[in-house]
Parts: structure tokens; sequence; C-alpha cells
């Protein structure tokens, strides 16, 4: 989930554009991470030592871990150590953006060395399991704060999971998004130790295609169907939700059976505390919330 | 009870119509082609009297009845039946009150085919 945020930084610090960020999202999952990505992020090489080798590779028939370690800028060991480790998903995305000519060696080592540091992260904690690293992110990104804030971050960490397994990984996460009021939005409610009404919202277009690929059907109309299918979703996600509470913290949850509205109607309810989380998947953009009434 | 997978009858219960036709699916790929239908709770009970499903799956978050509600009124009628909660909510509240009413299995949501295999494999195996 650090590759999403990762990308929302991206955008929000206007280092990409939304069109190559989308296109670098899509190519990830098809992009091998290169070694001097892959040094630059575990502080072995600098950007520039990268271009250095690279500079040095077009002019011999070399491996680039050879002519880094030639060069004395990694050991033999660190080369394996490297070739060897997890490619996480903001490498993936980096590379990709690099490969696009997004980004320079110089420039990914500025945004991941300024990203880490914003977001107190170490590459060690880009292993995407790392859930209390990733409640952390998501609070400091929607500067989630008190009494409920355990919950509400927790929510958005299991729906971000959830939209990984079941839709794809290939969505950012905005700061805000606008979507019109008699756009299709689907509620439910979690009741026990608090009340919360949950949504998923979206306009015909994105509904069609987020219900296409949960269900794996190809669906073409906005019509009960698709709606039955973003229910179930909101179902789904709110059942995870649940067991997760009820296993962490021994508090029993329960559900309200879900209601298909409109984005307007969702709104209104009168909250403690509202988050809305828009996400841009490169069909469109899904608007979820969870407001505390 | 039907001990031929081809001669079984299955009852579904749930409110989407999406994971009705996913359980349809798999099921018909296992062999089974006499299935029931249900949106809910209450039309479960009715349609249990009706048909005397071999197997139920039930969800339990539904509108109109529950699927706890529904597994009590059938389990109080026909002690024998063989229920299985269909859940995204498999909280240790809801499988404890789920087993406490009588229910033969859990399956946890999203439905997939391993697990259903398994579960219908050990059913049939039993009878």
């Amino acid at each position: 989930m650090f590759t999403q945020f990762f990308g929302s930084y991206l955008l929000n610090k206007k280092i990409v554009s939304p069109e190559n960020l989308r296109v670098a999202m899509e190519k990830k999952d098809s992009t091998r991470v290169k070694l001097g990505v892959l040094a630059i992020n575990a502080g072995y090489m600098t950007a520039k030592q990268v271009d250095a080798v690279h500079r040095k590779q077009a002019t011999v028939d070399k491996r680039i871990g050879d002519i880094a370690v030639e060069m004395g800028y990694l050991t033999s060991e660190q080369v394996e150590e490297l070739l060897s480790s997890q490619k996480t998903g903001c490498l993936l995305l980096g590379q990709a953006l690099v490969d696009m000519g997004c980004l320079t060696n110089e420039e990914f080592e500025n945004v991941l060395t300024s990203y880490k540091k914003e977001n107190n992260l170490t590459d060690k904690d880009f292993t995407e399991d790392d859930n209390k690293k990733a409640s952390e992110v998501i609070s400091s990104f929607y500067d989630i704060d008190g009494e409920y804030a355990m919950y509400v971050s927790e929510y958005v960490n299991i729906l971000f999971k959830n939209l990984i397994r079941f839709v794809g990984d290939d969505f950012t996460p905005l700061v805000s998004a606008e979507l019109a009021d008699s756009d299709t939005a689907v509620t439910q409610e979690i009741c026990g130790e608090f009340c919360a009404v949950t949504s998923i919202g979206a306009g015909d277009a994105a509904a069609v295609a987020f219900a296409s690929r949960f269900s794996e059907e190809q669906l073409t109309e906005n019509d009960e169907y698709t709606k039955d299918v973003i229910s179930e979703f909101l179902n789904l996600n709110n059942g995870l939700y649940n067991v997760n509470i009820s296993n962490s913290t021994g508090k029993e949850l329960g559900l309200t059976p879900q209601a298909v509205s409109t984005v307007g109607e969702a709104a209104k309810i009168n909250a403690k505390l509202m988050l809305t989380v828009p996400v841009e998947f490169s069909f469109g953009v899904v608007l979820f919330t969870i407001s505390i009434k | 009870m039907a001990t031929e997978i081809s001669k079984a009858k299955v009852l579904i219960c749930d409110d989407s119509m999406m994971v009705r036709k996913l359980m349809k699916r798999l099921l018909g790929e296992y062999g089974i082609t006499d299935i029931y239908e249900a949106s809910n709770g209450q039309e479960a009970v009715e349609k249990f009297v009706d048909v005397s499903p071999d197997i139920t799956f039930m969800d339990i978050v539904m509108p109109v009845m529950t699927g706890v509600e529904a597994l009590k009124l059938i389990k109080a009628s026909a002690p024998d039946a063989k229920i299985v909660m269909a859940t995204s909510v498999g909280t240790e509240g809801n499988l404890s009150e789920a087993i406490k009413y009588g229910a033969t299995d859990f399956l946890q949501k999203p439905v997939e085919e391993e697990q259903l295999t398994k579960l219908l494999d050990n059913f049939f195996k039993e009878a």
C-alpha cells in the first residue's frame, strides 16, 4: 500500500503528471527493478554513482553489478543481497517512471529520500505487510486524529488491502475529488462499540469498471446487477474489517444490509467524524467514506 | 438424504445476485445442478420447506430476516438440516452464535473454489 501513497506523494508534489502516473501504475507490474534503483533505495549508492556505472556499461560488455563492484561502489555481497531482496511496489513504480523518462535516477533518489523522511520510513518498512507502519502513513495522509482514530485508520488500511486484493493495485489515493450528487452510492452501517456509515460512490463509467473488475465479469451498464456487485464489495470489506477488529480488540461489531442511494444522499449524514477517501483508478475515481455517527 | 452428487439439492441464500451466480457456477462445476435460490432469510425458510435441500448455504447479513434467524427457524422444524453459514463476517461472536443454533459449517467469503470443494467433499463422504 506504500506504492499507492508514494504515487500520491509524487502527484501532490507535482513531480509527475496524473497521466504519467496512471501509465506508470499500469506498467509497474511488468517492470523489472534494476540494480541501480535497488542500490539507491538501500542507500548503498547515490544516483550519481548509478549514472556513472550506467555510463561505464555503455562502453564495456559487463553486468551492472560487476561494474559497480569494480568501481568500488558495492561489494559482491551487497550485489547478491540487492538481487535477492524483495522488489516492492514503490520501487517498481519508481523504476517504471525512470524507464519512461519521467524521472532521472537523481530525481528518484531525492524524492524517495524525502518521502521516507516525511513518513519516517526505512527501506525495510516498504514490505507491504507492515500493518503498523501502514496505519501510521494513513493517519498522517488523512490527518486522522481523536477518539476514533484507531478505528478509522484501520478501516482505510483494510479497505486499501481489499482494493489491492480484489480490484487492482493501480490506484492512487487523492486528497479530494468531486462526484455529482446524482452519482450512485451504496451504503452500509457498522454498529457496536461505535456506529459508522460507510459508502462507495462512483459515476456510471467508474461504477461499471469497478464492478467488472471485482466480479471478474464484463459488465456494460450501471444497472441493478452492477450496483449489487458494488454492494457486495462493501459488505465483504466491512465484514473483513469487523473480523479484524474482533480479532485485535475482542469487540464485536454488527452490519446492517447495504442500501443503494446517491452520493448526495450519502453525504447528508450527521456525523461526528467523516472521512472521505477518493481513489483514482485508471478507469476513474471511486469515492469511499466512513462517517462516525 | 441424497448421497449422489448429481442428485443433491442445494439451496443458496444470499442477498447478493453476484454471490448466488458465483455459487451456482461453482456448484455446477462440482456436479450439482439441482440448485434453488433465496435472497433473504424469510425466503430461505419458505424455500427450505418447499424443496428440503440436502445442503443450505446461508449468508448472515441480509434484509428482511438475517441468516442466523433463518437458521434458528429451519433447525427448529428440521433438526437434521445441514446449514453452512457463508459470510464475510466470520467473527467469533457470529460463529459461536451460528454453532449454538446448529450450523453445520462455516464458509468464509469471498468463496473460493478450493474451500467449497473441500467442504462438499467432506459432506458427501460423510453422507
